[in-house]
């Protein structure tokens, strides 16, 4: 359960983020949606606590972002726009890295890893080096890692952005697998398609504001429209300046 | 405290899997040790080439015995010298020629001094060692000739020597190769640098560049814990290149012959530990410098670049200590870099280093690391560090 409550985020003279406000529930799959530059990654890099707020406030779980970071971020699991990963390490060795600062014990890091290598089919790759794997393989073992603490809430900023279709496919199900095991997740996409595919509940992002929100039918019955792409033109604007 | 370990550990096993830090681990750990060694080496042939010497002699009939005495000598060859000495010298064809005259025979057996002729070139600093002995070699002759003479009439030959001047040609190179032995403290702190470079910057600027410090920051686990883990494994790294630097220096010291070039050599098992004391607190200093420098840095090679420019630190002092002994400025000690050269230079001359002053530079060096580090802590929670790419 993620609360974001009237966000601000200024850069220079430059608002980035401007009064932003939304919620996503445990057990559903959250979309930001919004043309490049409408304030989707600086929202989610507040919401993770790693970007201070210039106004506002989120909770994760009830529990404050800025007050108590440490807490709020052992809640949430974060896949940033660049997967981020070392070239000299295997795809295991990320995994552990991340599931020994968790504080996860042996025993069950291994056993998390064996679930992952299913789910997300990484078998034949676990125990080679990043350095040449494909962007689909990049972000599977940055999925997996971002989660390997079993949070209740996940954070993907454009995670399917650049993959081919078979990697698309496996992170969806991923998604769809999170949502029913009753997790909160949040994604955000320029892209139309991901979050019709996806999302139970989007939020229309454009020029750091939300324009609007609710279901796909909440949005196709507020602006008129009978697809939900003439919906999102017609809410943030042809140049993608917000209505 | 457990946390800090894993950060270790990764950051090692990723960090030695490069050939790139391996290769200036192992590099650093040899140049320095290996170059005193070719420059001893090249002194200790110098010399021997002293001693070992060839006379060319122009009318070495004239004096049967004095060739004969010269011949016996150690490391004398006598040969036959060029037919116009001077111009052979001037051209450089020789580097200098004996010249026995035709009278020679005659005033030697009438007990008069018999003149001989030492054709050189003074201004030519290579062959001055080689005259110099030619000349000391001329004395002990004349010397030994005038004592069997006085013998001969029933005199001591003790009387005429007031003075007993004893004829040390060896000074400059002595001189020399303690200087050479004065690089050595530099080669130890500078290895400290470069073994630790590849951590120190990969792990903070390389992160940077790799956009994996976002995710990484996103751990529950305090900055500053994260930083003290790149810190140990930097320094680690910056030990394991000192320590190695430290024992090729050791075996190559102790096969040379140090005694003949006039040095001795004072390294045991107390100097060693004492030597590995004083420099200890540079290793925790160095990484700690080089972290808060390449937190700067958008990327490895802009942070490498960086730190190449901050070796000249260590070794603009390192290369005037060579020439400027450091010894006996106690107020130096807690000053990093020149406190690790006076020491070093100190113990490795066979004295150590008073106890306090040893305290001092661990102390100064303590407390920069922790403001060093603690800055550093500070840069990794600044948002244009962690998103500025």
């Amino acid at each position: 359960m993620i609360h974001a409550k009237n966000l601000n985020k200024q850069f220079g003279d430059f608002v980035a983020v401007d009064n932003v406000s939304f919620s996503a529930p445990d057990g559903a799959v959250t979309g930001l949606l919004g043309p490049n530059g409408a304030g989707k990654t600086t929202s989610l890099r507040m919401i993770y606590g790693l970007m201070k707020p210039g106004g506002g406030s989120v909770e994760i779980d009830g529990i404050d972002m800025v007050a108590r970071p440490l807490e709020a971020q052992k809640r949430i699991g974060v896949l940033p726009d660049l997967s981020g990963l070392y070239p000299r390490l295997t795809a295991r060795e990320h995994i552990v890295y991340y599931g020994q600062l968790q504080g996860i014990e042996k025993a069950e890091l291994n056993r998390r890893i064996a679930h992952w290598i299913e789910i997300l089919d990484l078998s034949g790759i676990i125990d080679r080096r990043v350095a040449g794997f494909s962007h689909g393989e990049r972000t599977k073992v940055a999925l997996a890692r971002a989660i390997v603490h079993n949070p209740q809430n996940i954070l993907l900023d454009e995670p399917t952005n650049g993959l081919d279709v078979m990697s698309t496919r496996a992170v969806r199900e991923l998604i769809r697998h999170l949502r029913a095991e009753g997790r909160c997740v949040v994604f955000s996409s320029h892209v139309m398609q991901e979050v019709s595919a996806l999302c139970d509940r989007i939020v229309v992002m454009g020029r750091g504001k939300v324009v609007s929100e609710g279901t796909p039918e909440e949005l196709l019955a507020l602006t008129g429209m009978t697809s939900l792409e003439d919906a999102f033109v017609s809410l943030v604007g042809p140049h993608g300046e917000a209505a | 405290m457990n946390k800090i370990w894993i950060v270790a550990v990764k950051e090692w096993t990723d960090g030695f899997r490069d050939r790139r830090s391996l290769y200036t681990l192992l590099i650093s750990a040899l140049f320095g040790p290996l170059m005193i060694g070719f420059m001893f080496s090249q002194i200790a042939s110098q010399q021997k080439g002293a001693q070992e010497i060839k006379i060319p002699v122009v009318g070495r009939q004239n004096a049967p015995v004095l060739i004969n005495w010269l011949t016996q000598q150690s490391g004398v060859e006598v040969v036959d010298g060029p037919a116009d000495p001077e111009a052979a010298v001037r051209d450089r064809k020789s580097d200098f020629v004996l010249v026995i005259e035709k009278e020679f025979a005659e005033k030697f057996r009438d007990s008069r001094p018999a003149p001989v002729q030492v054709v050189s070139d003074v201004t030519s600093q290579s062959t001055r060692s080689k005259v110099s002995r030619l000349n000391s070699l001329l004395n002990g002759f004349s010397s030994e000739m005038g004592g069997m003479r006085l013998m001969a009439r029933g005199v001591s030959p003790v009387i005429v020597s007031a003075l007993k001047v004893e004829q040390i040609d060896i000074a400059t190179s002595q001189q020399r190769a303690a200087m050479i032995f004065n690089f050595i403290p530099m080669f130890l702190v500078i290895s400290l640098f470069t073994a630790g470079m590849p951590i120190a910057s990969d792990s903070t600027a390389g992160e940077r560049e790799r956009g994996s410090l976002e995710p990484l920051l996103l751990n529950p686990i305090p900055r500053w814990q994260l930083v003290a883990g790149k810190w140990m494994a930097a320094m680690g790294a910056a030990l394991l290149g000192m320590l190695l630097t430290l024992a090729v220096t050791l075996v190559m010291l102790s096969r040379l012959a140090l005694e003949e070039l006039g040095i001795r050599n004072h390294v045991g098992t107390g100097q060693l530990i004492l030597l590995l004391a004083a420099t200890a607190p540079m290793a925790l200093l160095a990484p700690a410098v080089q972290m808060f420098v390449s937190c700067f840095a958008k990327s490895f090679k802009e942070a490498q670049s960086y730190l190449g420019l901050l070796m000249i630190a260590p070794t603009i002092p390192g290369i005037a200590a060579v020439f400027y002994p450091l010894t006996n400025r106690p107020w130096l000690h807690p000053i990093p870099v020149l406190g690790q050269y006076a020491m070093v230079t100190e113990i490795l001359g066979g004295k150590a280093p008073a106890p306090i002053a040893m305290i001092g530079a661990t102390l100064t060096a303590v407390v920069l690391t922790a403001l060093l580090l603690s800055l550093a802590t500070r840069l990794f929670t600044s948002e244009k560090i962690i998103f500025g790419r």
